[in-house]
Formats: structure tokens, sequence, C-alpha cells
């Protein structure tokens, strides 16, 4: 015990494998709720946009285009393409296959950067048919929730980059790796609010 | 062999972490549970304290029908101020930051919270965001109440973006605070104290806590669309371009009517352990209060749209809303009647913190019937935004939220400062706020059914004797709250040594020093049983079965 | 947990001193009860609309049974207080009876509210059906909000008009209450009613005036500034009384269409309208000094605001053009004439007193 303790004292990063299980359980639960209590951030959005949707006696408004089904189905297959590598990049960690790790990784942030760009094109057709945030219920739903969305996207991009430089640097190990989990949770996250919007705006 | 798996930080020979040792890390930015939540109790008393001087100037305003203390904008600002202060800057943060911090950990036996860096994260996103919200004074304040409804919030200009961002700031410590919590109320228990066998304050937290996570986010969204709406022009809440008003105070009142259960949950739980403790028995009814404050929790988040019975809701939608409301007045009066109930047969000592419970359940009690008569809409047709709606807010949140927040400082005080209070001074500032604030918001009711509604600087010269009669009661109130400060600074300096027990309580908190050292628990307790059983042996492992539960103040 | 088995005898403490104490509290309840079922509401407020005589009883019965719950609340934590203090003689370490629960009791205080919210659910549903419901043969007036006044619009009448209204007795109306601006809300306490007026929408507000009579309608929603001033008054009269009325209202709203005499303005009555009418929102100050709008003191001579804020030149034309239609910008909203009650001669009259206060 007195190992225990001096090893505590000399700061984080210095646990034995219980300590470590038990602080994972714990950022686990924490990371679970933070998950939960970001999806009711969009949930409020989702439910704001279906009211504006009832409330409003023609949809889309006059003077909207529907965004384009096509370019929306291709950039929810790169984002779900990218949820499918985040998978096999913990697929291949736990199985102490580094590089195979890093590959699929660094392709989950390829296809997410992708998806920004595609979210980029998307906006910028839609500006020019005239379709703005501010014009319409339609634009203030599509451009909010895709833009919070979009802004979650980044921020998971840059979050991968993060643990991908911290793994280089041999932060994690096959046994040790939460922090790695919790980018993959939030990927994972990310896609499935894509599946709900995707609905919401492109085929409902 | 113990009833479960005994993780690293619950075995009873866990390490302690290192003391912190600079003025910063001790006091200034510190980790530990104990600390944050002194914190929170000053920051937030401030607040409460500055709330409750723009509350003395709006009855300053209304001793005449139509006064020109303040001008009509400076009066709505007045007003503004009051209950945004009040309820996201004083009440929830005492109530989860302050006392949840404090007291919550070492009720389970833990040494600190599940994220103890978070938790000093989020107390620092309060000062920030009082900081903002009180600048908004020099530059253009919000002025359409705390509720802050479109279109005429939209109108003020600027301080709708002070308010928006100012509340979103103290948001995040606040939903972060309620992952904090329930995650260390779940997982870090002392090995043996299940769910059944935790004080009632722990559930409480517990509870509340989900709230927070789920609630604060959606305020959130209304926050952040408001703040669209004013800096983007996004039309949300524009008739002219396909928004609707209404849909803000959807969004307003889904998160708005759970976090007047966080105001008040804890509170239930404060009461739960001093009735206990001063009446030397059991609670009555542990599990339907315990499995109450679960079923009060979950109806709190489908009964929002009681607060727009008059918005234009159409029969249909307003009837299940109606039925949700009266259905939760059930559990709370379980609940007043299991305290009552506590009393019977106890061998009582009617010290201040007991004092201000009994208080609390006769004033929270009238609160909570007014509820149901709010809650028949009919009557809410005429009753709703006049002041008998101000009166029944008072009623449950100073009648019942500061009456338990009075209760909770007066008992735990000497747990946490080492010290006691003046009982002179605690029972004289209790029957004056029980009179007084009887007297000031009791004829509420009646000039609100007579015809005045809320929110006005000016008022029909009828109200005006019972105008003045309130205003002056309640410069006697806001007086009266003085006495609290003076007894807290006298104990301090001249209070005598509380020792670890003085009230003679069984729950763990009780079992250590006062204060209790900076890591809690020497080794993390066992327990057996659950904490209300007076007469019984102490249901702890050795050392925490030998304090003695004797009062001994 | 063998002790949540309840093997105490705590019937020891249901003895005399107990139910003397809840006899007592019994009887004070029931005189209370008795005094709510007697008590004529009307007489502190009239009951003066069929939707108020449905309501009342509704309100009285809420009350009726919130007198026992209150007496019986305080009266056992008062007596229970005084009952069971600790007495010094007692040991330190006295503790009171270990009663965790009794279930019976438990249930009957689940089961006695439940019913009575049962009860007061399906009064009040019924109650709501019935508000909802519009009458055959209304009369359909619609009222529109503005900051701070309201706006009536009779059918048969060929302009609208703004403040005090009226209303033929024992006749269906229908309310049809919108907003031009913010939210506001209609409410006759007389009547018991109020729904919001919200722009955007329209709600239908549903009663027939029972009493012939004036009450106060008040805005009952926050709208900004001149929220503690909106109030006008409904005249609830005869059907004769109302019909003269109605021909009256009529002629006078057609009259206020021609325009002001600005040479025939007087400043001094200009000063008084100022006061009354204008001094919530603005002061004779230089421009900056805002209350809720600018100030007014230069307003036709001020070199770093040389124009008025609708972009016009600041000529007496002008300016009361702008009283006589009020303005929307981003400073906020200014009411039109109708709204602020200003008929020809008192724009004139203001204008004056305005060119007297600049310089």
């Amino acid at each position: 015990m007195a190992a225990h303790s001096e090893a505590l004292a000399h700061g984080h990063g210095v646990m034995t494998q219980e300590e470590y299980a038990e602080q994972r359980d714990l950022r686990f639960l924490g990371f679970l709720l933070f998950l939960f209590t970001d999806s009711i951030f969009f949930t409020s959005y989702i439910f704001a946009a279906l009211y504006l949707r009832s409330a409003a006696p023609v949809w889309p408004p006059p003077g909207v285009e529907r965004p384009d089904v096509n370019l929306g189905a291709l950039n929810a297959i790169i984002l779900f393409g990218s949820g499918v590598t985040a998978h096999y990049a913990m697929h291949r960690l736990k199985e102490s296959r580094f590089n195979g790790y890093i590959w699929f990784t660094i392709a989950t942030i390829i296809l997410g950067s992708l998806f920004l760009l595609g979210q980029g094109y998307e906006y910028s057709s839609l500006y020019h048919h005239g379709v703005t945030w501010s014009g319409t219920t339609f634009g203030a739903s599509f451009f909010t929730l895709t833009g919070l969305h979009g802004f979650h996207v980044f921020v998971g991009v840059i979050y991968l980059i993060v643990t991908l430089a911290q793994t280089l640097a041999g932060v994690y190990s096959p046994s040790r790796h939460f922090g790695l989990t919790a980018a993959t949770l939030y990927w994972h996250f990310v896609d499935v609010i894509w599946v709900v919007l995707f609905f919401l705006f492109y085929i409902y | 062999m113990s009833i479960d798996t005994i993780a690293v930080l619950r075995r009873a020979d866990a390490p302690i972490h290192p003391a912190p040792e600079s003025f910063v890390r001790k006091y200034l930015f510190s980790i530990d549970h104990k600390v944050i939540g002194i914190q929170y109790f000053i920051a937030a008393g401030l607040m409460v304290l500055l709330s409750g001087l723009f509350a003395e100037a709006i009855r300053i305003q209304l001793t005449s029908p139509h006064n020109t203390f303040l001008t009509p904008q400076q009066f709505n600002e007045a007003f503004t101020f009051h209950g945004t202060l009040m309820v996201w800057f004083g009440a929830i943060p005492i109530v989860t930051g302050a006392f949840g911090n404090c007291v919550m950990p070492l009720q389970i036996g833990a040494r600190d919270v599940a994220f103890p860096w978070l938790n000093m994260v989020s107390f620092w996103t309060a000062p920030p965001a009082m900081l903002i919200l009180l600048s908004s004074l020099a530059f253009g304040a919000p002025d359409a109440g705390w509720t802050e409804y479109p279109p005429v919030s939209l109108q003020a200009g600027v301080g709708i973006v002070f308010w928006t961002v100012a509340i979103f700031t103290i948001g995040i410590g606040a939903t972060l605070t309620g992952l904090n919590f329930l995650t260390t109320v779940v997982k870090m228990r002392a090995p043996g104290m299940t769910f059944t066998r935790m004080p009632l304050f722990v559930w409480a937290t517990a509870v509340t806590s989900v709230l927070s996570l789920v609630a604060t986010t959606a305020l959130a969204s209304a926050l952040g669309s408001l703040f669209l709406s004013h800096v983007f022009n996004i039309p949300f809440y524009d008739p002219s371009r396909g928004g609707t008003v209404v849909l803000f105070q959807h969004m307003f009142w889904f998160y708005s009517h759970p976090a007047v259960y966080i105001m008040i949950l804890p509170v239930f739980g404060i009461v739960s352990e001093i009735i206990p403790t001063f009446a030397r028995k059991p609670i009555f009814g542990y599990k339907l209060i315990a499995y109450s404050t679960v079923s009060i929790a979950l109806l709190s988040f489908m009964v929002w749209a009681h607060h727009m019975f008059t918005s234009g809701l159409g029969v249909w939608v307003t009837l299940p809303f109606m039925i949700l409301t009266m259905l939760i007045g059930v559990p709370t009066g379980i609940k007043i009647f299991s305290w009552v109930a506590t009393l019977f047969g106890a061998n009582m000592r009617l010290t201040t913190p007991m004092l201000f419970v009994l208080g609390f359940l006769s004033t929270f009690t009238l609160g909570g019937i007014t509820g149901i008569m709010l809650a028949a809409v009919p009557v809410d047709w005429h009753e709703h935004a006049t002041y008998f709606l101000v009166a029944h807010i008072h009623y449950v949140l100073f009648g019942g939220t500061l009456m338990g927040v009075f209760a909770g400082i007066y008992y735990w005080w000497p747990k946490f400062t080492g010290r006691m209070m003046s009982e002179k001074l605690g029972k004289l500032h209790f029957w004056l706020t029980f009179i007084f604030f009887n007297t000031t918001f009791l004829p509420m009711h009646f000039v609100g059914l007579l015809g005045m509604p809320r929110r006005v600087a000016y008022y029909d010269p009828a109200y005006h004797s019972i105008n003045l009669f309130i205003s002056i009661n309640a410069f006697i109130l806001g007086a009266v709250t003085l006495l609290l400060l003076v007894n807290m600074f006298w104990s301090l300096k001249k209070g005598p040594a509380a020792g670890p027990n003085p009230w003679g309580a069984r729950t763990l908190e009780w079992m250590i020093s006062s204060p209790p050292p900076y890591y809690n628990f020497k080794e993390i307790p066992e327990v057996y049983s659950g904490p209300y059983g007076y007469g019984e042996p102490l249901p702890y492992s050795a050392p925490y079965n030998q304090v003695s539960v004797t009062p001994s103040y | 947990m063998a002790h949540q088995v309840n093997t105490i005898d705590f019937r020891r403490h249901l003895d005399r001193s107990f139910w003397t104490a809840t006899i007592i509290m019994g009887v004070i309840s029931a005189i209370l009860m008795a005094l709510i079922l007697i008590w004529p509401i009307g007489d502190n407020l009239a009951t003066a609309a069929d939707s108020a005589h449905l309501i009342d009883p509704i309100f009285k019965f809420m009350i009726f049974f919130a007198a026992p719950i209150f007496v019986f609340v305080n009266g056992y934590v008062i007596y229970f207080a005084r009952r069971y203090k600790h007495r010094p003689d007692e040991p330190a370490d006295a503790v009171g009876i270990p009663l965790y629960g009794v279930v019976p009791l438990e249930i009957w205080w689940t089961v006695l509210p439940a019913i009575l919210m049962i009860v007061l659910g399906v009064w009040s549903a019924i109650g709501l059906f019935r508000l909802y419901e519009p009458k055959p043969g209304a009369l359909n007036i619609e009222s529109i909000g503005h900051q701070w006044s309201f706006e009536f619009r009779y059918p048969g009448m060929k302009n609208s008009f703004y403040g005090d209204f009226y209303l033929p007795v024992n006749r269906p109306v229908t309310m049809n209450i919108t907003s031009a601006d913010v939210i506001h809300s209609f409410w006759v306490p007389q009547f018991r009613v109020k729904l919001d007026m919200v722009p955007g929408m329209v709600q239908q507000l549903h009663f027939t005036p029972t009493e012939i009579g004036t009450y106060p309608l008040v805005c009952t929603e926050y709208c900004g500034a001149g929220h503690g001033d909106m109030r006008t008054q409904v005249h609830v009269v005869s059907q004769a009384d109302y019909d003269a009325w109605f021909a009256q209202q009529q002629a006078k709203a057609t009259a206020t269409a021609q325009g002001p005499n600005l040479a025939a303005g007087n400043a001094d009555k200009g000063k008084s309208l100022f006061e009354q009418k204008c001094s919530v929102c603005h002061s004779i100050a230089p421009f900056d000094q805002k209350k809720v709008g600018p100030g007014l003191a230069n307003l036709f001579n001020d070199p770093q605001h040389p124009k008025l804020v609708d972009g016009s030149a600041p000529t007496p034309e002008n300016v009361a053009h702008i009283l006589q239609n009020g303005f929307t910008g981003p400073i906020g909203v200014m009411p039109n004439a109708q709204a602020n009650g200003l008929s020809s001669g008192d724009i004139a009259d203001l204008v004056a007193y305005l060119k007297s206060q600049s310089k």
C-alpha cells in the first residue's frame, strides 16, 4: 500500500491496473452521461424544428427548395463510413495491432473532414438558391441543427487528431485506452445524430 | 468478504491523496468538494442578498400606485434581476453546488466526488457568469422578467445577449455538477451502502442531478435560439417569417419546470435529515419518501405547459398537462404527511434548524395548496400572471427552498466550521422570518385574485393599502435576514467548539471531526444498515461507530 | 431490515390528548369549511359573467378542502412540537418511538388526496370544455393588443378604435384576440377569464356578461415599459344603451381620419399632454438621454441628429406624421395616435410644445 500512496503522490498516470479500472469505470459513466445530455440538446432543437414545421401552412415554405437528397446521401455515407473505420481502429488497438489502429484512425479523420467539406458545399449551394439561415423557419431549423452537428463533427475531428498524436507518443496501451474509447464513442454519437438529422431534413 | 466488489477507492485501506499546499490550491482553485461547496455558498449567498435588494427596490416602488421611485424601465430591470439572480445564481447553486458538494460525499463515506477537477471547473463557471449578467446593467440590461419571452425580450437590445450568455455559462457548471454527483452516488457509496440504506439527502441529490443533466441542456437550446434570434435575426420566434412565439415558451418551460424541482428536492432531502435528528426517531415512510422523490422528478418533465395554460395550446393539449400537474400533488402530499408523522412520538428538541423545518412544513404546504389551485385550468385563467401567482411562487421558493436552506445552514454550520452558532439569534431569526414572511406574502394572494397583475410598476389605486402593507413587511423581512449574517460572523469569532456530533445525529458526516480533515475518512467505512435507527447501535465499521449520539450542544 | 416491520405499540400515543387535539382541529376545520361554503365571492369581486359563475364554485371547492389540510398539518405540527418536547428530566440520549411506517395510514393519505384530485380534475375538465365552447349567436369582436393599449374592431363598424369598449348584457361574446407586436393578455377579473394576445395567432375567448357595470380590462402579460398602465374599461350595459354607444362610436371613428391643424396648436396643452402620455418613454433632454425613446429637447435643431428617427427632415409636419402613425425601428416601437388616444388637436398641441422646447 505504501507503494500505492507513493505512486499516487507523484501524480496521475502511475496507477495500478485495479485503480485504472476503477477510474475508467467512473469516467465511462461520466462520459455516457455527457453524451446523454448532449443528445438532449439536439433533441430540443429537433423538437423546435418539428414544431415550426407543423405550424407552417406549407412545407418547405414558399421559395425554399429542399436540399438535394443525393448529395446528402453521399455525405451521409461518408460519415457512416468514418464510423466503420473508427470501429475497426478500436478493434486493431485491442489486438495490439497499432499500425492498423493508426491507419484506420487516419481514414476516420479524412472521412470526417470530407463530410465537413461536403456540408460546406451543401451550405453554399443552398445560399445560392436563396435558402438562408435567417430567411425562413426552414433555414432556421436546417442551418441551426446541421450547424450544431457540424460543429460537433469538427470537435470530433480535433479530438481524433489529438488522441492519434497521444497514441503515437505512447500514452495508450491495449489495456489502458479510455481516452480512445471516449473519442470513438463520441464519434459514433455524432454518427447517430446524423441519422436522425438526415432523416428529418432530407427524407421526411 | 463484503457485499459488493470493493474497488480500490472504496477499500477500507484506500490510499489518501496528498494534501494541497499552496494558497491557490487550498482556497482558490481547490479540488476539495468541501472548499468548493463553501465557495458556492459564498458566491450564491451574495447573489441571493443582491437579489433581495432588487426585491426591496420593487417593493419601494409599489408603496404607492403611481410611484416615481423607479422608472418603468428600471422597475422592469429590477424584477428581471430579482428572478434571474434568485433562480440561476442563488437557489440552484446553493442547493446543488453548496449543500450537495459539502454534504453528499460525506454522507456516502467517500473521499471526494467522482471528478474533483471537473467540480472545480463547474464552480468557476459561476463568477464569470455573474459578472457578465451584472455588467449588463451598464451596457443595456435585460428587462422582460426571468422568463424573457420573445418578442418583448428581443426589444431590449443587447440586454438579451448578456442574459443568455450568462445563464448558458453557469448552466454548463450546473450540468457538469449533475453529471459529477450522479456518477458519485452511483459508483462511490461506501461498501454496504445499498440504495435503501442511503440517507435521504443523498437520494435527493442523486435525483436532482438527473434533473440537472436532462433539463439544463434543454434550457441551453432555448437560450441559444433566443441569442440567435437577436444576434443573427434567425426567425424562430418571428411570426412574420413563419416562427411562433409559443415555441419559446415550450422550450423554456421544459427546462424551467424541472428547474423548480431542482430547487426544492434537495431541500426535501435537508428536511428529511433534520427531522429524524431532532425528533430522535427514524423518518416515517423512508421508502415512500425516496420513491416519491423519483416519481416527482419523472412527473416534473411532463407538466411544463401548466405555465402556458393561457398561451393558446387548445383544450386537448391543455388537458393532459392539467391532469399530470394535479397528479404531482399526490407524492408531494405523501412527503408532507410523512414528515409530520415523524414528529409523532418524538423526543423533540426545538433547535433553530428544527424550527425552520417546522416553519417550512407550514409555509410549503400552503404553497403546494396554491399550486393545485393553479393547476385547475378554469381557475388558472383567473389567477395566472397575477399576484396570486407571485404569492404561490414565493410560498414555495421562500417558504420552501429558502426556509429549508436556512435550516440546512444552521444544521451543518457546526460540521464545516467546527463552531456552534448562537441559538438565541437563530431563534429570533426564525420567528421574525416566519412572521414577516407570512405578513408579506399572504396578502398577495388576495390582491392578485382581486385583479392586480404581476410585473407592473403601477397599479389600480384600490390596491394601495394592501401594497403598502406588503411593502412595509417586506422591508422588515429583508432586514431580519441580516440576523443570519450577524450570527455567522459571531460564530466564527466567538462560537463555542462544536465537536464531531453536537446534534447527536447518525449519518456519516457526524462520525468524523468538525471540520472534517481534507481526506474526510481515514479509512473508508463499511455500512450495515440505514442511518435512522435511533436507539440502536451505529451501523458502521470502527472507528465510525464510536462517536457519541447524545446531543451535546 | 428487521426493524422495518412495525412491532412497536404506537397506539398508546393515540390517547385522550391526541384525540382532543384532533377534535379541536376538526372543529376549526369544520367552522372554516362552513364559512367558505357560505362566503359570497361576489361581495369581494363581482361575479359578472357566466364564466365567473362556472369558475367560482371550482375555486370554492379547492379552498374548501384546502382549509382542513392546512389546519391539520399546522395543527399536528404545533401539537406534536409541544407534546413531544424533550423534557430536561429525561436522559439526554432519550429517543422517540422507532416507528418506520404504518401501512394503512400511508394508503389512506395517498388514496384520499388522489380521489380529491380526480374529482377536481373531472370538474375542471368539464369546465374547461364549456369555456372553450363558442356560443351560437355570439357577438364576434376583435381585440388587438398593442404596446400599450387595446384596439377593438366591432362587426359592422367601419374603423377600429382604442380604449373603453361596451358590451350588451346577457349577449354571448366571442373575443377574437391577437397582438400587433408582443404578447399581451386580455383579462377582466370580474369575468374570471383571461387569454394571451399572441402575435401571429388568434385566440378565442367566449363568455356572456351577466351584470351591468363597468369593469377593468387589464393587460396581464409583461409587454414592455408601459405594461403597468395598459388598462382600459369594459362597460356592460343594456341593449338600448349599447345600441346608442355603437352609433356614437361609428361616427367618432370616422372623424379621426382628418389631419391636424398645426397652426392652431397650443404649447401649454401640449405640455400637459406630453407629461401624461409621452413622459413614460421620452424626456425633454438631449437625444442620448434615453428613457425608452430618445430625448426630445432639440428635436427640430440637433446638429448631431439632423434627421428624425424615420429619416425625414425635422419639420413640424413630419413630426406630426410620426405622432399620427407611430414608428417601429431598431430602438423600439412608438405607438401611433390612436394607440395613444391622441386626436388631431392633441397632435397639434404636442408639436407646438416640442417646438417651444427646441432651441
